[in-house]
């Protein structure tokens, strides 16, 4: 059972990104927090309910969640030799996104004609292996988790999926926790669905 | 194999049989006529700027190892070890002096070149029984290039790279020449949307009038100002050699005063002046149009919007080359790359990878909604009903033949081929009159290449004595990769 203390690399890749500048660089510290620990569940009970907003849809309040200065990243991955360094396409990402453009996305499924969820999709988003950790501000967390997002539309392609594993940074609020910075690894070089008009 | 003879003559008249969009003998027909003839784009040459960078890309099923070698020269060879036809190359990316086949150690070059064969004197008997000298991985049958942009065609008699793109390069510098040094490019997104190949490709070649309809979301967030219905159609779409594109009308100004409207810096406006023929500073200073979306025959994309990316009134310009790659009569594989002018300041380079990952690619917001239109667009051709309809795809012409609006003069319009202003599906009518010739016309069998028999390709005993570089490892170590 691997209860690392290094940083793995997708805690830094925020920080190499062109538009990662104004994110936070906190990185995890210690071992995983053990499940009984008041912040371990926090953060579990934090991802559980928004995944709910994520699945239904409800994206105004979504963004309420999220952080002024937030990173949201989800690189583009490629396949490389063993031993090369480095498996995500340098310089590209599927999602390089900080509030301004995360509102517009939002406020366009707000409009009348964002036809790529007019009829909507059916999603579900699971998600799983819950990590947490500490961080050198006891007002931020680590939590990491992997998703597996269902996807179907309409009555005759086959739904799609995409699996992929996070790393967020949670930050202490006046409410409650909010995301502040947050990296998708997908586990496919080649996405098989026919957009990204979702949020992992 | 059904007779095409009447889908043919039906689209060259610009009706279009709606199952050509979803039908597995069209499809068939393609493979072998289309994309075994046609210059495809792979790659770009900052994609492997270093000696022993390559990128593996794809041909429909065809694997390419698309390198640039020890000398600097770019090549592309079919991606199968020359023993047992097992891929010799299983990354997407990477820098390797050499490729060693996994299966039984066969290694390679990265100018293709046979350099290690194991027990070659035991189990073959050596030369006597395999000759090793002068083998090869199978080159790609043409390579060429334009602006840094590397093609590849499957026929060895195609036409020089040149002659086939034909003045369409007018316009393709735009994209790939607004400095001396060219463009940059970073990517490709990858996905596979299930949709036909020709869609896309005739979409970016000149749909404008799909856009204030499909897009409106994107003008209602503020996020593009343009695609109102009553400023699109005041653009002018052109055609030359085996591309076209699409336009937007400026408002008034001059040329850097137009290149400003859209986002660029004065310095990188001074790079474009001193790149451009005053023919093409004419097109946008002179005339008023700006260069939108293009597509390049058979399945090359370009596109260039000018978004906001913040919260301001400003604009900042994207490029974006996008192939779509045919999986299935009802698959593609979009490959979406960002390209930036390499001299841009690096401010300008990370806002306007913003902006393309806000407009287009896998999260783009204008590609989502074409995509979801081109999915249903293929389901729906699939069926019986579909072989009963004709799509009428002569926009821009009355029934006798008449044009709707006229073609632009060359006082109108500095740029070559033929230009009109309005909504036309004269693009969309070249593109498919091109694929209606190659689909007509049968293509003679490759001819077959014996390995190790002195019946290699030819390329093997034509290799210049000055390529023959010492490779950099022992042949008996040899590495696949180096970091």
């Amino acid at each position: 059972m691997s209860t690392d203390t290094t940083p793995p690399p997708i805690g830094g890749l925020s920080a190499r990104s062109p538009l990662g500048a104004g994110a936070s660089r906190l990185q995890r510290t210690g071992r995983t927090l053990p499940f009984g620990d008041r912040r371990h569940q926090e953060a579990h009970q934090w991802l559980t309910d928004e995944t709910y907003l994520l699945d239904a849809q409800r994206y105004e309040e979504w963004l309420t969640l999220l952080t002024e200065d937030i990173h949201y990243l989800m690189p583009v991955r490629v396949t490389t030799a063993l031993g090369s360094g480095y498996d995500t396409s340098p310089g590209m990402a599927h999602f390089d996104e900080d509030k301004y453009s995360l509102s517009r996305r939002v406020a366009r499924f707000l409009t009348e004609h964002a036809w790529t969820e007019d009829p909507p999709s059916r999603m579900r988003h699971h998600i799983g292996n819950v990590r947490t950790f500490a961080t050198a501000d006891p007002d931020h967390l680590i939590a990491e988790s992997s998703v597996l997002l269902f996807r179907s539309r309409g009555d005759v392609n086959e739904p799609a999926l995409v699996s992929a594993g996070r790393e967020d940074l949670l930050r202490r609020g006046p409410d409650g926790w909010l995301l502040a910075r947050r990296t998708i690894m997908a586990d496919e070089a080649v996405l098989r669905m026919q957009n990204l008009a979702v949020f992992l | 194999m059904t007779d095409q003879t009447a889908v043919l003559r039906d689209v060259r008249r610009g009706m279009i049989p709606a199952h050509i969009y979803n039908d597995s003998e069209t499809f068939a027909l393609e493979k072998e006529r289309l994309f075994g003839r046609a210059w495809l784009f792979v790659a770009h040459e900052s994609e492997i700027p270093a000696p022993g960078d390559y990128v593996v890309r794809r041909v429909l099923e065809d694997s390419f190892i698309v390198t640039r070698d020890e000398s600097g020269e770019i090549r592309a060879h079919f991606n199968m070890c020359l023993h047992r036809g097992m891929q010799v190359c299983r990354a997407e990316m990477g820098n390797a002096s050499h490729f060693r086949c996994p299966y039984h150690g066969w290694s390679y070059r990265n100018d293709g070149r046979i350099v290690g064969l194991p027990f070659h004197q035991d189990a073959y008997g050596g030369e006597a029984g395999f000759r090793r000298k002068g083998q090869r991985l199978l080159p790609a049958p043409n390579l060429a290039t334009y602006n840094g942009m590397i093609f590849i065609s499957l026929d060895p008699d195609a036409p020089p790279l040149e002659d086939f793109l034909g003045d369409f390069r007018f316009y393709l510098d735009y994209y790939t020449r607004q400095s001396p040094s060219g463009i940059e490019l970073r990517g490709p997104q990858r996905w596979r949307i299930k949709a036909n190949w020709k869609i896309g490709a005739e979409n970016f070649a000149g749909d404008m009038y799909h856009t204030p309809q499909t897009h409106t979301s994107v003008v209602e967030i503020g996020l593009f100002r343009e695609p109102k219905a009553e400023k699109r159609k005041d653009g002018a779409t052109y055609w030359a050699g085996n591309g076209g594109g699409t336009t937007y009308k400026l408002p008034p100004g001059d040329l850097d005063e137009r290149l400003r409207y859209v986002g660029y810096p004065q310095e990188m406006i001074d790079r474009m002046k001193a790149a451009w023929s005053p023919q093409q500073s004419q097109v946008i200073g002179r005339d008023g149009f700006m260069i939108s979306a293009a597509s390049l025959f058979p399945n090359l994309s370009l596109v260039h919007n000018w978004p906001r990316v913040a919260d301001s009134e400003a604009v900042l310009p994207f490029i974006s080359i996008r192939q779509w790659q045919p999986i299935s009569e009802n698959e593609t594989e979009v490959l979406s790359w960002f390209a930036v002018d390499a001299e841009a300041p690096e401010e300008f380079k990370a806002l306007s990878y913003k902006a393309y990952l806000m407009c287009f690619g896998s999260t783009g917001m204008f590609e989502q909604d074409d995509v979801e239109n081109w999915v249903s667009l293929t389901n729906t051709a699939a069926g019986s009903m579909a072989r009963r309809l004709l799509l009428n795809s002569r926009m821009g012409l009355l029934e006798d033949g008449v044009q709707v609006s006229p073609t632009l003069t060359p006082d109108e319009f500095a740029g070559p081929g033929t230009a009109r202003t309005g909504y036309s599906e004269y693009n969309q009518r070249e593109l498919l009159n091109r694929w209606a010739d190659h689909l007509e016309r049968p293509q003679p069998r490759a001819a077959t290449v014996e390995v190790g028999t002195g019946h290699g390709p030819d390329s093997c005993d034509a290799e210049p004595a000055g390529t023959d570089t010492a490779p950099r490892r022992s042949e008996g170590d040899p590495k696949e990769t180096r970091s």
